[in-house]
């Protein structure tokens, strides 16, 4: 803010504003006072609004903004006076100011000139029409995301097979770190929710099922749904939740970075680099984690079939042999790849979709794993038919 | 408020220490800022120029020393007065740092809606005066930070800085990233501002144009303090330290001294 020039302001002098409007002969004048910055402008703003223009009652009379009695001025309130002066201006006044410093005029003069500029007008859209340009935009948005993650898919199993051709380019180190970080450092989380819920499902069947004397039926329930549907389901969502959002992030993050761009400068395929050791790390690392998830699911139910049913370990494996066999298995963990490929491209598929900001990179995370845990449970449901359909 | 040659002392910076694990960056650093000049800070890279302006800005906390903020030790500041003092300065990232989910506009007007109760209506209009005041064109109002160029950032983060009208402004290294004539304007417009504001600028740069044609005053950082100050023509002509002379007698500085290109007239 600039202050009044060689002039000592008694402190309330300056922190209080103020202004009064007197007539002079022929001239309006509007009598500024006190500290005219953005700390008052609000008070400026509203007594300010509150004053009537004057009318001129003859073409002669004037107008003039007297400031010499301003100790500060900034530009919020060399724009409230400014605001007036062209009210006035407007209303047949000649306005002009009076008692300006030096660094105060230019200041004025600033903000009278900056003030004129035009500003662009923002377009106001129907609501509805609004709406239904939403609508359109979500649903040519779903069939845009099938058709670029079939050709992901497409480029990836391209990339794969440029691999199996030439296997040195394989990235072993990155490959190894994924597997790492997607399977071995998920092993307790997955572990523990898969125990949990074995453990939940089979007191929940215990009771359920005791009207109709049922309740040793629980662990064929249990066995069954543990292994076809739970441990891989589960294991699915966490991995979707942990690596898929993971991916997402730090390709997200090197495209924000120009990395992407600059990797395919130098030559480098990202998809090589950076997409096939992920997807692969998870091809490998779900069906072991579905593994543990299953067998962790057939833990909790026994735990807790001691605690509620009475049976001893033993009895409990017998009972498991006779409920399930290779098939029932087998029908939970030929989901496993599939699913691992579904996270693994929708992860680096949407890190490769993060632009510019900040901002982009959240929503694509999100809509990753959205996106993957919804396209899992579709792969469940599909194989469920199928499955069903052949007998298994 | 503290004078010293009959000019106001806004920032007085005495005894700073800092070091960033074994390597330690000043050992005592004295600097007196004074009000409404613009003041360049250079020093050879790793000599914690940002830094320095960071321990000012209360970013970062020195080891050692005090930083007196318009007569106030920093150090005993309530967070209250702090905060009344933090309104009283603005500063330039070096990217411009705008918020990158809100408009240009919106920018502008975190400051105000931050610390004041002003109607929309006078935002909006203080906020296009600050816009068109750093030379943006007006449609770039509603621009994200992400659809603009890097020089459209950096004078972004300037308008978001002057938001409140503040006593100083920091700029780290407003030049760098932008092409001779985005700079040259740059130079132009914080001259400009500094007047019509009566600003103090507080400017951490490498650019020695910008350095001759619009700093008053140079501070040095070298050697782990602050080796000399003075305008940018007696350091020219009086180095008296090898690294002054090699940054104001080279070839680079040759090139861009007064002899040949204008000062823009303070």
């Amino acid at each position: 803010m600039l202050k009044r020039d060689h002039q000592v302001v008694l402190p309330t002098q300056a922190r209080a504003p103020g202004f009064r409007v007197e007539l002079k002969g022929t001239t309006f004048r509007l009598v500024a006072t006190g500290a005219w910055t953005v700390a008052e402008a609000t008070q400026l703003d509203s007594a300010l609004k509150r004053l009537r223009v004057p009318i001129p009652p003859t073409p002669d009379f004037t107008g003039e903004m007297d400031i010499a009695g301003i100790a500060e001025i900034d530009t919020a309130g060399a724009w409230l006076l400014q605001r007036t002066a062209s009210a006035w201006q407007a209303s047949g006044l000649r306005t002009h100011y009076a008692g300006a410093t030096e660094s105060f005029r230019i200041l004025i003069e600033e903000v009278q000139s900056r003030g004129n500029a035009k500003r662009p007008v923002l377009e106001k859209q129907n609501p509805l029409l609004q709406f239904a340009d939403d609508m359109t935009r979500a649903l040519t948005g779903v069939w845009q995301d099938v058709v670029q993650l079939t050709a992901f898919l497409g480029e990836v199993t391209a990339g794969f097979v440029r691999m199996i051709r030439q296997p040195w380019r394989f990235r072993v180190t990155s490959f190894v770190h994924h597997l790492d970080h997607a399977g071995l450092r998920a092993v307790p989380i997955i572990a523990l929710i898969c125990f949990l819920i074995g453990a939940v499902v089979m007191q929940q069947g215990v009771v359920q099922l005791r009207p109709f004397g049922a309740e040793p039926f629980a662990v064929n329930m249990v066995a069954i749904l543990a292994l076809r549907e739970v441990g891989i389901l589960l294991t699915a969502i966490m991995v979707a939740g942990r690596s898929g959002s993971a991916f997402t992030a730090e390709i997200g993050s090197m495209k924000m970075r120009e990395e992407i761009d600059a990797m395919r400068t130098l030559g480098i395929d990202p998809i090589d680099t950076l997409v096939l050791p992920r997807v692969l790390a998870l091809v490998v690392a779900l069906p072991l984690l579905t593994f543990l998830g299953d067998i962790m699911g057939l833990a909790g139910g026994g735990v807790m079939a001691f605690g509620v049913l009475g049976l001893d370990f033993a009895s409990y494996m017998d009972k498991l042999h006779e409920a399930v066999d290779f098939q029932h298995f087998m029908a939970g963990m030929i989901k496993a790849p599939f699913a691992a490929i579904i996270i693994g491209l929708v992860g680096c598929l949407e890190g490769l979709k993060v632009e510019g900001s900040a901002e982009s990179l959240g929503k694509h995370v999100t809509s990753a794993v959205v996106k993957a845990i919804f396209l899992v449970i579709i792969l469940d449901a599909i194989f469920a038919m199928f499955l069903s359909g052949i007998g298994v | 408020m503290i004078f010293e040659s009959g000019r106001e002392v806004v920032i007085r910076v005495r005894g700073l220490a800092k070091s960033f694990g074994s390597n330690r960056i000043w050992t005592s650093l004295d600097l007196d800022v004074f009000r409404g000049e613009i003041l360049a800070i250079v020093g050879g890279s790793g000599q914690g120029k940002s830094v320095l302006m960071r321990v000012i800005t209360g970013l970062e906390k020195p080891d050692a020393g005090d930083v007196g903020l318009f007569g106030h030790n920093a150090k005993t500041l309530s967070p209250q007065d702090r905060l009344t003092i933090e309104k009283r300065w603005g500063i330039l990232f070096q990217d411009g740092a705008l918020f990158s989910s809100l408009t240009v506009l919106q920018n502008i007007q975190v400051p105000m809606r931050e610390h004041l109760k002003l109607p929309q209506a006078m935002m909006d209009d203080l906020a296009f005066l600050k816009l068109t005041m750093v030379g943006l064109p007006p449609d770039a109002a509603y621009k994200f930070p992400s659809e603009l160029s890097g020089g459209m950032r950096k004078r972004a983060g300037l308008a978001r800085a002057l938001a409140l009208d503040p006593e100083i402004v920091f700029l780290d290294e407003p030049t760098a990233g932008l092409d001779p004539i985005g700079a040259s304007d740059f130079d132009h417009l914080i001259r400009k501002l500094q007047q019509t504001l009566g600003l103090t600028v507080y400017m951490v740069t490498h650019d020695l144009d910008t350095i001759f044609t619009v700093a008053d005053r140079v501070a040095v950082l070298a050697d782990k303090k602050i080796v000399r100050t003075g305008s940018p023509s007696e350091l020219q002509h009086h180095p008296n330290h090898p690294w002054i002379k090699e940054y104001f007698c080279g070839e680079r500085a040759r090139a861009a001294s007064p002899g040949q290109r204008p000062r823009i007239p303070a």
